[in-house]
Formats: C-alpha cells, structure tokens, sequence
C-alpha cells in the first residue's frame, strides 16, 4: 500500500508553478525525498499536509484525502518542520505533552507520552528547561518528539539534520532509521543531503522542477545500465583482456588492476566468465562484483 | 536502538482515545498561562478599585449612622446610602477599571498569536489535526476566559456584599436583574477587547509589539475622548447635557474605552455615574446612545479584527 498517492497534482504560487502534474505514488518504509533546493519538494510536503492547495490533481495521505480530509491526515502524520518551531514559554515537556493534547490524545496520557518521547530522543532531563534555551540539535529532537507524540503512521521529516554537527548529525539519522527500521513507522525524509537518504531510507523520489525525475531502490538507482561488474585482479594483467575480449565481454575501462567490464549476460553468468578469463590468462582474481555508482551520480543524472 | 517506544503501546491512541477539540486544549493552555502570572491577579485586584473605596465609604456611612451621637449626621448617613443608585456605582466601576481591562487584555493576549509566528509555532498547530478555525477559536478563548474572570470578579464580589450587606438601602430592589446584566457585561468587554488584541496580535511577529500599538490605539483614541468629554461637560454647564448633539456623542463614544463605557450605559440603564455626594458630575454624563449602537459598533470591530486574524493565520508564507 502507497502511504501516500499523488495524481497529476500542480501547485502554484502565483505564477510560479511549484509543482508541476506530480505524479507518484510513496511506497511503504522509508523513503527519501530528494531535490537541490527549490525543487519542490518542501512545497510537496506542504501540499500533503494540506498547508497549500493545488491548482489541480488529487492525492491521498494513507488513504485520507489531502484536500478533503485535511484533519483525518494530519491525524495520521507526524510532521517535523525545517525551520526551528516551538511554543514560547513551554519547557520541552510541555511543549510535547501540548502537541500530544492538539493532536487529541487526553491530557495524562498526552504528558505520560511526551515523557517516553522525549526519553526516546534522548533529551533527558533537559526536557524540564524552556525550549528557548535549547541547542540547535536539542531543537531538532524536541521537534522529532513533537511530530512522534501522538503516535502518526507517517513521520514527514523536513531536513532532519539541519544545523546538527557531525555527531548530532549521526544521532539524528540514527534515530530516524531507528524509527522507521525498528518501530514500524513510515517516514518520507526530505533532504538535499545525499548522504543522510542513502543512510537512512531504502528507496528515493528524486524532484527536480517541481516535477518527479526518478523513484526507486536506492540499489536499483545506483546499479548501472547493461550490468556491468567491476573486477579486482592482483596484478595487471594484458592476458586477461583479451580473454574478455575473446568471450565477447566489453572492457569499459581500466585503472591498474582494476576492470569494469560488461556484457549482455546475467550478473550470474559474467561472473563465471571472468573467473574463466581469469584462469585461462593466469590472472588472479581478489574480487569481482556488480558495478554500481554513488547516488550523487544517479541523482545527478536524475535532473540532468 | 532500544527505547520506550519499542513497544508501540501508543498506536493504540489512533483508535478510538482520540478526540477533536484542540481549540480546547489551546483555550485552556492559554487560559492557564494567564492566570498563573502573579501580575493577572494584581490587576484584577487594582481594577477593583472603585468598589473597594465604595464599600469603604458606605461601611463608614453606615457606621456613622448606626453609631453618631448627633441624629443630623445619623440622617444624613442613611440619606446617602438610600440614594445610591447601585447600577451608577457599577457604571463608575467599569468606566475607572478600562485601563486595567486594557492591562489584562495586552497581558493575556498581545502575543497570543504573535509569539506564535516568531517562534513558527503555526507550524506545529496547523500540523496537528487542528484547523484554522480551532486555532483561533482556542487562543479567543484563551484570552477571553480570564478576562472574564478578572471583569466578572470584582463585580460579583461588589454585587454579593451589596445584597448581602445593603439590600435595606434598595441593592437588590433597584435593579432585579443586575445579577445577569454583570456577567452579560463582562462578557462583552472581554470579547471586544480580545478580538481587539488577537487581532493586533496575528499582524506582529512580536507580543510586545503588538501590545504597544494595541496601547497606543487606545491611549489615542482615548485622548479625543477625554478632550471631547471636557468640551461636552463645559458646555453641559451652561445648558442641559441632553442638548449634546448625537455626532458629538457618537465622536465621545468614539474610543475603546468609549464603546465600552457605552454599552455599560445601556446594559446597566444609565446615563451617568457618581455618588450623591453633590459637585459637578464626571465625565461619564454625556447621554447614553441606544444600546444597539455600541453593539454593532463594537461588532464590526471585532469582526473585521478577526477575519483579519483570520486571513493572517497560516502555516506558509504563500506568496501571490
């Protein structure tokens, strides 16, 4: 099931199209929403939320309507915005145990929650000091706890490690995976960090122009067409390359002992034949395996 | 990773605990935050001033009568209770209590939305199930509550004593129906001065930004008010109050605090305030205008105040 299903959805600010016939369709798990900025994508996580309309096109946020039935969405979301939010005057308990109390959970249970979220996102006992006085990361934790407290099917995080040092920034990503990877919660992680989507989500949606580029495994997107594999040998070997040539494998390219090559084959059956190149041009092998490239590069082929 | 939530005890919450009244939880937030502040309680007591001096004076008058070895002064002790007109008392109390409804209102409610958009708190709100609407229906509330409180107080305080103490002198004889015309009262000049704040307050991004114009509103308009209560009153003294022509008076009434004193005028059913204690009356004389008058006055001000709110109150900044 798509948490949430977008049809031909255009968005417009004035004249400017922010959004333009998006289509897409988010899988469950956790999935990465990448662009350079002014992309959309922020206006694509608005737009599900019901915080702007469409100029037209439908969608769906885990089977609620995003025009139609905004309060039922946002029941069912979680949302940890971009740019540094509080209620002024609350400390950090409070300020969560209020956002467990809007999105209707009674009040006890609303504090009893904002305790384990808070606990859970490592704020500790600062949770009983005043928002104000908090740090860069412990803002972006209380606003993780904020969109967690009342328990939402979909966590929509607008770049999650923004600000953070390098260390916060590993504690952040930590506890998003462990959000989605152990507790069973979908999140759509919006970020221009290519970094952070490869280490926390399995697959992408890449926007460029307000328009949807490529969706995927991330695996999928960085494997290379014609599935090339890329061959380790001890020594350099001139022996070897002709004996690829000779079972009709393509050399792509060559840097001292170390091969791409290619052919129309399966990764099952190139594999056999490299090995058999290998043995008939006494050549030995430390390790072959199916090409890939970084996700800088499929991202940037997406919104070439 | 290991933590409290690993046994996702909480989707529980989705089915059924749930409710829908965020503009209560955000009414009783804010309603919360006022009356924990010290300075709430201060000004409800100062705005209660006037009672306080009241009470005082007739204790003493009454004492004089029951006590004065000279019968004069016992006399005239119980003349000047017997013609206290209570609702006039009431009147004088709401009209010398404004600058501290006013007080209260900023205090409650300059930053009520203010504070919100400088802290992007909208953010949050808007992304709970919570909609424009819950929004500001809850921080209306939450300002509106304890100023109603803090109106309601000193008055029913002055009306319980009053009936207790005084109904010999015609407390309770005057006027049946004082007990509902003060909350009625009350909760008109709560409502009008918090759709005034609120309204002042979604166009800031500061709390005391929006206070300080709030102020400045009121103080200005106040100034004609008072400027033209000294020209009605010099020209009362030559000739009757009720030759005051009804531009004039609808210049007078003109003011926060005018609207307000106006609608106390019709709601209490006086054209005037002040103790029988003889010298020339206040400024309060000028004639009442028909109730309905202030009314929807302050009707379409606070309308056009909160449909400004309104309009103001979003998640983004959308650009047109």
């Amino acid at each position: 099931m798509a948490v949430a299903d977008l049809r031909n959805l255009s968005v417009q600010y004035g004249s400017f199209l922010a959004l333009n016939d998006f289509t897409c369709a988010f899988p469950e798990g956790c999935v990465g929403l990448l662009g350079p900025n002014g992309a959309g994508k922020t206006t694509l996580i608005k737009t599900l939320l019901g915080f702007v309309d469409p100029a037209q096109g439908t969608g769906t946020v885990m089977g609620a309507d995003i025009t139609r039935e905004r309060r039922e969405v946002r029941r069912r979301v979680g949302y940890m915005p971009e740019q540094d939010c509080h209620f002024p005057g609350l400390s950090g308990v409070g300020f969560v145990a209020y956002a467990g109390e809007l999105a209707g959970l009674p009040s006890n249970q609303a504090l009893r929650r904002a305790h384990e979220v808070l606990e859970y996102c490592g704020l500790g006992e600062a949770r009983y000091r005043n928002v104000e006085t908090y740090s860069t990361g412990m803002k972006q934790r209380i606003k993780l706890a904020q969109a967690l407290v009342h328990g939402p099917r979909l966590l929509l995080l607008d770049e999650p490690t923004n600000g953070l040092d390098p260390k916060g920034r590993e504690e952040m990503l930590d506890l998003v995976r462990d959000i989605s990877h152990g507790k069973g919660v979908n999140v759509i992680v919006c970020s221009h960090l290519l970094k952070d989507i490869e280490r926390t989500c399995d697959e992408v949606v890449v926007v460029f122009q307000g328009q949807l580029r490529r969706q995927g495994n991330i695996r999928d997107l960085k494997r290379l067409e014609g599935v090339p594999m890329d061959v380790e040998l001890k020594e350099a070997s001139a022996d070897f390359v002709t004996e690829l040539l000779r079972r009709q494998m393509l050399l792509i390219h060559q840097d001292s002992n170390h091969y791409r090559v290619q052919s129309d084959q399966a990764p099952d059956q190139s594999g056999r034949m490299i090995l058999e190149a290998a043995r008939a041009a006494g050549a030995q092998v430390r390790s072959y395996q199916v090409a890939t490239r970084s996700l800088e590069d499929a991202f940037l082929e997406a919104i070439r | 990773m290991s933590g409290p939530l690993a046994d996702l005890s909480y989707r529980h919450y989705a089915d059924g605990v749930v409710n829908d009244r965020a503009w209560w939880a955000i009414a009783r937030n804010g309603f919360r935050g006022t009356v924990k502040k010290k300075g709430f309680w201060v000004l409800t007591a100062m705005s209660s001033w006037w009672y306080a001096v009241v009470l005082v004076m007739v204790y003493v008058f009454e004492q004089i009568a029951a006590n004065s070895i000279r019968q004069q002064a016992q006399d005239r002790a119980v003349d000047f209770i017997s013609s206290i007109t209570w609702n006039r008392v009431i009147l004088d109390g709401v009209s010398f209590g404004q600058i501290f409804y006013l007080f209260l209102a900023l205090m409650a409610g300059a930053g009520a939305i203010a504070n919100d958009n400088r802290t992007n708190a909208l953010l949050v709100y808007l992304s709970k199930p919570c909609t424009k609407m819950d929004y500001l229906i809850g921080k209306w509330l939450g300002v509106f509550l304890p100023l109603v409180l803090a109106m309601l107080l000193p008055q029913v305080g002055f009306f319980f004593y009053g009936a207790m103490s005084y109904h010999d002198y015609g407390f309770l004889r005057q006027d049946p129906w004082l007990v509902l015309k003060l909350p009625l009262l009350a909760m008109i000049m709560a409502a009008f001065y918090t759709s005034i704040v609120l309204g002042m307050s979604s166009l800031f991004n500061q709390g005391r930004l929006a206070g300080a114009i709030s102020a400045a509103i009121y103080f200005i308009t106040n100034f004609f008010t008072v400027l033209l209560g000294g020209i009605i009153a010099a020209g009362a003294s030559m000739e009757s109050s009720t030759t005051v022509s009804t531009p004039l008076k609808l210049a007078f009434y003109g003011s926060v605090d005018g609207i307000m004193i106006a609608t106390a005028k019709g709601i209490l059913g006086e054209d005037q305030g002040g103790l029988p204690l003889g010298g020339p009356q206040n400024n309060l004389s000028v004639p009442a205008l028909p109730l309905w008058v202030p009314l929807l006055f302050s009707l379409v001000v606070a309308g056009l105040l909160l449909f400004l709110a309104h309009a103001r109150v979003r998640a983004v900044e959308v650009v047109k």
